[in-house]
């Protein structure tokens, strides 16, 4: 488990340095290729707490930092919690 | 693949909510039937490993980008009932807190890549998993194959696209049929070391 733990920290570090990349290459994923292509247009109503993975006030290298982190220490407490409740 | 808001019709988004809904029961259902309470912080920290590889964009060559979905390496490390469960979790933090991929075409995000990319990745690793390595990378290749055409005839069905499934069939199979080899090889990568360093781990819910 505590490797699983360092290889999930390690991508987490990595995380911004992949968003740099990507802005070079000006990307596009294909769901939006495909949106482009069929003339559709999104209509997002909710954007969520960090909209994008974008923490206000913070550069978005940044954010991808600490949003990363958050999102793991969410998703593992939900986790642990269930177990937590399951061995009461 | 993260289907935003205003994507699909309303009629798909509640169909594809109540599939999802009874998916997600069924399998909590096996789950606490199989798991020892033990092994659920393993798919917490599965959740959370393909949480963090979904951070990472890959940038390619030509403007487009892939991130790995996970959903079939995730089946072949922990099952396929409490990969859903797994799956479930990273999709729904994501929408909520991060506003990736939108509320109300959730159930078909969770349609796409927690059960569609699941399932077909446990069964075809389970067919295959006599032959070595080749088992997991077809199973992360057309798992998210798969994934991916239910994506576009999703959307290719809705007003909003004008129902030109036409066109967004052949371009969700296109490119992620050509993205899918990396997640094939990301899925081989990582069931190749965990096989060899810690068979222990191997589908714990089996």
């Amino acid at each position: 488990m505590k490797k699983a733990y360092v290889a999930i920290a390690v991508m987490l570090i990595l995380a911004p340095l992949f968003a740099w990349a990507a802005d070079l290459v000006n990307y596009s994923e294909p769901l939006e290729n495909a949106a482009e292509e069929a003339g559709a247009e999104e209509n997002q109503s909710y954007s969520g707490i960090f909209p994008d993975y974008t923490v206000p006030g913070l550069n978005p290298y940044i954010s991808a930092l600490i949003t990363g982190f958050m999102g793991v220490a969410i998703i593992l407490a939900v986790f642990y919690g269930v177990k937590m409740a399951k061995n009461d | 693949m993260h289907i935003p808001d205003g994507y699909l019709d309303w009629w798909i988004c509640v169909a594809m909510y109540v599939i999802s809904a009874i998916v997600i029961g069924y399998s909590i259902k096996k789950v606490r039937g199989s798991m020892e309470g033990q092994h659920i912080p393993l798919i917490g920290v599965v959740a959370a490993g393909i949480f963090a590889a979904q951070m990472l964009n890959w940038p390619i060559v030509g403007g487009t980008s892939a991130h790995f979905v996970g959903g079939a390496l995730a089946a072949i490390l922990l099952g396929p009932y409490a990969a859903t469960l797994a799956m479930t979790s990273v999709l729904v933090v994501q929408c909520l807190v991060f506003g990736d991929g939108g509320i109300t075409t959730l159930g078909a995000n969770i349609f796409n890549m927690a059960i569609v990319d699941v399932f077909v990745g446990y069964a075809v690793y389970n067919a295959l998993k006599k032959h070595g390595a080749i088992a997991p990378f077809l199973a992360g290749w057309l798992g998210i194959w798969l994934a991916a055409i239910a994506c576009g005839v999703e959307i290719g069905i809705s007003s909003t696209f004008a129902y030109k499934i036409g066109i967004t069939v052949p371009t969700m199979a296109i490119w992620h049929g050509v993205l899918g080899v990396i997640e094939g090889l990301a899925t081989m990568g990582v069931v190749s070391y965990i096989r060899v360093h810690h068979p222990e781990k191997m589908e714990v819910a089996a």
